[in-house]
């Protein structure tokens, strides 16, 4: 068994695809119709190429009430990894980016919290 | 831009107000009011947060709660209308058919054709999860191998792009395919 797809709902797919490529900086894998909605994939450029994330439609009345509370509550859904928060936190600033919370040491970790302008709130996180 | 955590709880609200369907229809100004926002920070916040504008936001959550009510098929168009908040059915039908891409009533139609299950709303119309919507036709899983030879293809060069193509079958929705990649 193995971890080679993961998703997160997103309210408006092709908005999320542009937000996740141009702002976050992913490359677009996999983009075909399924239904009235797409099957969408992300990578990321830094690896592992294998590794895909879905932007799936949050069409289910159940998906968007979940996905309204936990970000209510500030909770993010997704977490990427990166090896200089700061700049990150800086570059994603410059595009428009809403953080809602600054790089802060939590222990083994920095983390920081942003917006993904599709419903989700996103933590990035440097490992020590 | 960095929200304080007051300033994040307010624009939650803002939402959760915008949703709402009451009687009387706040304006978004009336809202920005009610936060302490001024108005253009409210729109500009807002926004930069959600991805829509307070406007956009309220017309997109309306235009959902519309699509399902229609797919429940327990009220007329006019009904559902009311419900969502329009006082006029000719700009709640056009408004729909431009976001939804078809009437509201060709719409109802549609769903009532799907299988569902009861009680629940049809899998083609509200997924849970792209794939595991078994009720779809072969031809949109046919997608999913297409693609997946089609990636495979790519990063491995032109001479096995020629083997994709007979693997996936026809051509022209080989072809079809490999546009939208």
């Amino acid at each position: 068994m193995r971890i080679r797809l993961t998703s997160i709902m997103v309210e408006d797919q092709d908005k999320a695809l542009k937000f996740y490529t141009e702002t976050l900086g992913f490359r677009k894998k996999k983009e075909f119709p399924v239904g009235e909605y797409k099957w969408i994939t992300v990578v990321s450029p830094e690896g592992p190429e294998e590794l895909e994330l879905s932007l799936e439609p949050n069409a289910n009345p159940a998906a968007k009430t979940f996905q309204r509370e936990m970000f209510k509550q500030g909770i993010p859904l997704a977490a990427f990894e990166t090896s200089n928060i700061q700049k990150e936190y800086e570059r994603l600033q410059s595009l428009g980016v809403v953080f809602t919370s600054e790089p802060k040491r939590m222990g083994p970790v920095t983390i920081a919290v942003l917006s993904d302008t599709c419903g989700n709130l996103i933590q990035l996180y440097e490992p020590s | 831009m960095l929200l304080v955590q007051e300033t994040f709880r307010r624009l939650c609200q803002a939402r959760e107000m915008l949703l709402e369907i009451p009687e009387e229809q706040l304006s978004i100004a009336d809202v920005a009011r009610q936060l302490d926002f001024s108005l253009f920070h409210f729109i500009r916040q807002f926004e930069a947060l959600y991805g829509d504008t307070p406007h956009q936001f309220r017309i997109r959550s309306r235009v959902d709660q519309a699509k399902l009510l229609l797919a429940k098929g327990q009220h007329s168009v006019t009904e559902v209308c009311m419900e969502v908040g329009f006082s006029s059915l000719g700009s709640f039908s056009s408004l729909f058919a431009r976001r939804v891409g078809v009437s509201p009533s060709s719409y109802q139609r549609r769903a009532r054709l799907l299988v569902r299950v009861p009680g629940g709303f049809p899998q083609q119309l509200f997924p849970g999860c792209l794939s595991l919507m078994g009720c779809l036709p072969p031809s949109a899983f046919r997608n999913f191998r297409e693609a997946t030879v089609v990636s495979v293809s790519l990063e491995c060069g032109p001479s096995l792009q020629e083997e994709a193509k007979c693997e996936s079958g026809s051509r022209a929705s080989w072809w079809k395919t490999r546009t939208k990649l």
